[in-house]
């Protein structure tokens, strides 16, 4: 199924739920999980929160009044959701910001491809950055999202997250230039 | 990987893989969970229940009228008309109405 425009996929929701359905996932399933998945990186984790993300969606459509981008709401119920199983991980941990609880998880996952060195050190040097720089960084270097948009989808403002996501660059830079 | 690391070399490579077909399976598995949950089929649903349980009911109480009257002697049409509008019920229905009436003592006695 070809990608629908946001408005189409409202409108379809609002008078066939089933047709509805089928239009969002076709569109946002697949970037939803990706955008959990860089966060959680455990893949059942990701698909779990994935998939309770969309049951919210659904189950709240009616709270939605398009105040906000379609495609913004949806990603900020799922990084909701992927930080509530970040948070139930780090229950026992001492500090909410422990950079290394990212790296275990990486370390730990069965869906992991180990052999490319290369895209394992940028996801380890993503991974130890704090929530805000992480959130900024992947949603504008992989889903190419704007400032305006990602400052809806981390209750932030733009120029807080262009600062963050040049921060985040930085740092990754750095941690790649190192030779850990 | 020396000391210029440069974006576009990795570009938007990921490490992480993915077990085949899992995104079919994700969204098979929201819609079961939503289909245990549409408000608008579930409240259609039971008004075409309700809709049938009352026209049942109304079908039984004219029937228990005509038993009971000594002049009219017509049980058997009327208990024939129920049969027949239960038969044209879906498995489905039939099944909810069983469950509805099934401890009625006046539908019972």
């Amino acid at each position: 199924m070809a990608a629908s425009n946001d408005t189409e996929i409202v409108s379809a929701l609002k008078e066939d739920a089933g047709k509805g359905f089928r239009m969002l996932m076709a569109k946002y399933k697949e970037p939803v999980y990706w955008h959990i998945r860089r966060l959680v990186v455990s893949h059942d984790d990701a698909q779990d929160a994935a998939q309770e993300t969309f049951v919210r969606v659904f189950r709240s459509f009616r709270q939605f009044k398009g105040g906000c981008p379609l495609g913004a709401w949806i990603y900020r119920i799922a990084t909701n959701e992927a930080m509530r199983v970040l948070e139930r991980r780090r229950e026992g941990r001492l500090s909410l910001d422990d950079p290394e609880a990212g790296a275990d998880a990486l370390m730990a996952d069965g869906y992991v491809d180990y052999s490319d060195l290369e895209a394992v050190k940028l996801q380890k040097a993503i991974l130890s950055l704090p929530a805000r720089q992480q959130l900024a960084f992947n949603l504008r270097y992989y889903d190419g999202l704007g400032y305006d948009e990602i400052a809806v989808i981390t209750d932030s403002t733009a120029a807080n997250v262009k600062a963050n996501y040049h921060i985040a660059k930085e740092k990754i830079i750095k941690y790649m230039n190192s030779t850990d | 990987m020396g000391k210029d690391f440069d974006f576009d070399q990795v570009g938007k490579r990921m490490p992480y893989k993915t077990p085949e077909g899992f995104l079919d399976e994700m969204e098979t598995n929201i819609w079961k969970e939503l289909q245990g949950g549409l408000p608008q089929t579930r409240k259609r649903k039971t008004y075409r229940l309700h809709i049938f349980a009352a026209s049942l009911a109304v079908a039984a109480s004219i029937a228990m009228v005509l038993v009971l009257s000594p002049a009219v002697r017509k049980e058997q049409d009327s208990f024939s008309k129920v049969e027949r509008a239960f038969a044209g019920l879906s498995q489905e229905d039939q099944e909810y109405m069983l469950e509805i009436y099934r401890d009625d003592i006046f539908m019972n006695e």
